[in-house]
């Protein structure tokens, strides 16, 4: 397995469009790191003296709202009661909000580029198998002693090794310029979380690639699919187009969904985001997080079934 | 000898149609196997059911003693094999293109690349990029990847196609090469007859999914009646049993007529009988083509 996906890393990194991906990764994070920096060049941060009144203000129209809602909204009553309970923490710890940039500041608002990534993996995934048979190579790979599930498996973990690999450089890269430009928040920021109804400090550090690989799991699911269907069809234009279609439109198309019927919940992104169950609100109401793994866990299940049940039957012809 | 590769009654149906049918054929170590027949017979469908890139739906396939079908791995470790086009990865030199087929086989050494770099006479070029490869190279690359790993049965499928002279004589001295000093059996299949005529040890002729027959390439020219040309005077007479008891062709300086080689003698006798002035006899060589096509238009 290792030796095969030597030869897939091969493939995929001497290949230029692929360093190109990396580099307009890269670049897009100099453009949100250039923006940040001239927008606290123009309005420098200034402490700001009032901020506990004003936080206690919020706190006073969360506790409203969680009255009002709450008692016929669970999903709703879930997130008045961690906004309120994180407000009062920071009231109590007299936790004054960050007010300048600093790096988590820019590896957090790097979030964006996620999209890009996932653009990037679904190219990569629609064409792992779908380019072997265009480029007629794949009468010579499919000839070796190594069974065909153990190559397409190989081709999958370089797709997922490739988009570990973006995200990692997003974070590193996002650090250094924002460690460059920003530097170091004054004094130690925690990120607050409500965990069994108590509010707990996390480390920035671990909360941030948390959130991203939160974030990537609509990416990791669309780049699964856009691979079974380039194995199946072996048709990367029909892989490529389906499921950047799906990114962008999935999540609108099933939000509409969710407003009306209930079975909506069982729509692939309807799942995706498991944010929601953090900081959030699921779509469909009675939703857990349970609930949401093991659709993902379904979904992932029968694309590769399909991938790999098609690939290691089909006649080759090509 | 003993067999390397042997072919089961086998099957081949696509969508209802019978592409292959039933058939069953042996390649022996050491020989070049010629695969012959016209466009649509069947060649390439049999060649990828041998490699394993199609299904067999009936029979089998048996290489070294080891089924294609039950068992895949074992199979095709014994096979070098080029499926038409040699197409490799473009955008990889020639160097690591062998790399990534080296790396699907158990201990192919880098002395091994470099030894068949150079059999195939490629030391050059071997760190360009194929794209910048000629047709010729590509196939010299092709014929590296099938030796990496020391295969008893090398599949060829066209593997003089588009190549100028030059490269198709260079083709042929490596196939006599491999099968003489390395023992290796190969697979050529091809529609270039006198190509394969110079190429092969036996033939095998395919028509519509069908074996028609096998044969080693003397049987298969000899058999054909030959055609003699006789040069005479004046044949007057003799023109009228010519023709209707030996079926002879009239020409401007004298006839031509298909008989045996042992005909000949017979026939040159009873011209001089007659008394008519014979000038010269030559056999007309009957090629592979007439040969292969007489047998196909059948």
């Amino acid at each position: 397995m290792g030796k095969l996906m030597i030869n897939e890393c091969a493939k995929l990194f001497r290949r230029t469009g692929t360093l190109v991906m990396f580099a307009i990764v890269i670049l897009m994070i100099f453009g949100i790191g250039a923006v940040l920096k001239y927008d606290e060049v123009n309005n420098p941060p200034q402490e700001n003296p009032a901020w506990e009144q004003e936080l206690a203000k919020q706190l006073e129209a969360d506790r409203a709202a969680l009255q009002e809602v709450g008692p016929n909204n669970a999903a709703m009553k879930m997130f008045y009661e961690r906004e309120v309970a994180v407000k009062e923490y920071q009231l109590e710890n007299d936790l004054a909000p960050e007010t300048g940039e600093n790096l988590w500041s820019l590896i957090s608002e790097s979030q964006a580029v996620i999209g890009i990534i996932g653009v990037f993996t679904i190219i990569i995934a629609a064409g792992m198998v779908a380019s072997e048979f265009s480029w007629g190579t794949v009468k010579l790979l499919l000839i070796r002693p190594i069974s065909r599930s153990k190559i397409l498996l190989s081709k999958y973990l370089t797709v997922l090794l490739f988009g570990g690999l973006m995200l990692m450089v997003l974070y590193a890269v996002s650090a250094l310029v924002g460690l460059i430009l920003f530097g170091m928040p004054d004094q130690a920021m925690p990120y607050l979380a409500l965990a069994d109804g108590e509010v707990v400090e996390r480390s920035m550090f671990i909360q941030l690639i948390f959130n991203y690989l939160l974030s990537s799991i609509d990416v990791l699911m669309l780049a699964t699919m856009a691979f079974m269907i380039s194995a199946v069809f072996r048709n990367s234009s029909l892989a490529i187009g389906l499921s950047l279609f799906l990114m962008f439109m999935g999540g609108t198309g099933t939000m509409l969904l969710a407003s009306k019927f209930d079975w909506a919940k069982y729509v692939l992104f309807a799942n995706t985001n498991l944010s929601v169950y953090f900081d959030g609100v699921p779509p469909v109401e009675g939703m857990t997080l349970a609930f949401s793994i093991i659709m993902l866990l379904i979904y992932f299940v029968v694309f590769h079934f399909l991938a790999f049940f098609v690939f290691a039957k089909r006649d080759v012809a090509a | 000898m003993s067999e390397v590769l042997t072919l089961d009654h086998v099957k081949k149906v696509i969508g209802g149609k019978t592409i292959i049918n039933g058939l069953s054929f042996s390649v022996r170590e050491g020989e070049v196997f010629g695969f012959l027949g016209p466009n649509g017979a069947g060649k390439t469908t049999t060649i990828r059911m041998i490699v394993g890139l199609m299904d067999i739906s009936e029979g089998d396939i048996v290489i070294c003693g080891k089924s294609i079908k039950k068992d895949f791995t074992e199979a095709i470790r014994e096979i070098g094999a080029i499926v038409e086009n040699p197409e490799m990865y473009k955008f990889l030199t020639g160097y690591q293109n062998l790399l990534q087929y080296a790396r699907m086989h158990d201990g192919i050494t880098k002395e091994k690349i470099t030894e068949v770099i150079e059999l195939v006479g490629l030391s050059d070029r071997i760190h360009d990029k194929v794209k910048k490869y000629s047709l010729g190279m590509r196939q010299r690359l092709g014929l590296a990847q099938c030796l990496l790993h020391d295969p008893k049965l090398l599949i060829l499928d066209e593997p003089t196609n588009g190549l100028d002279p030059a490269g198709i004589r260079e083709i042929r001295d490596h196939l006599r090469m491999l099968t003489r000093e390395r023992g290796m059996s190969v697979i050529v299949s091809s529609h270039l007859l006198s190509e394969m005529e110079l190429m092969c040890d036996r033939i095998a002729i395919i028509q519509n999914g069908e074996l028609i027959d096998v044969q080693t390439i003397n049987e298969f020219t000899e058999q054909a009646t030959a055609a003699f040309a006789f040069e005479t005077g004046n044949l007057g007479d003799a023109a009228t049993w010519l023709k209707n008891d030996w079926n002879a062709l009239m020409i401007d300086e004298g006839f031509t007529v298909e008989i045996t080689r042992e005909q000949v003698p017979v026939l040159i006798k009873k011209l001089t009988a007659e008394g008519i002035d014979l000038y010269g006899v030559k056999a007309v060589a009957k090629t592979l083509e007439d040969r292969f096509l007489e047998v196909t238009t059948k």
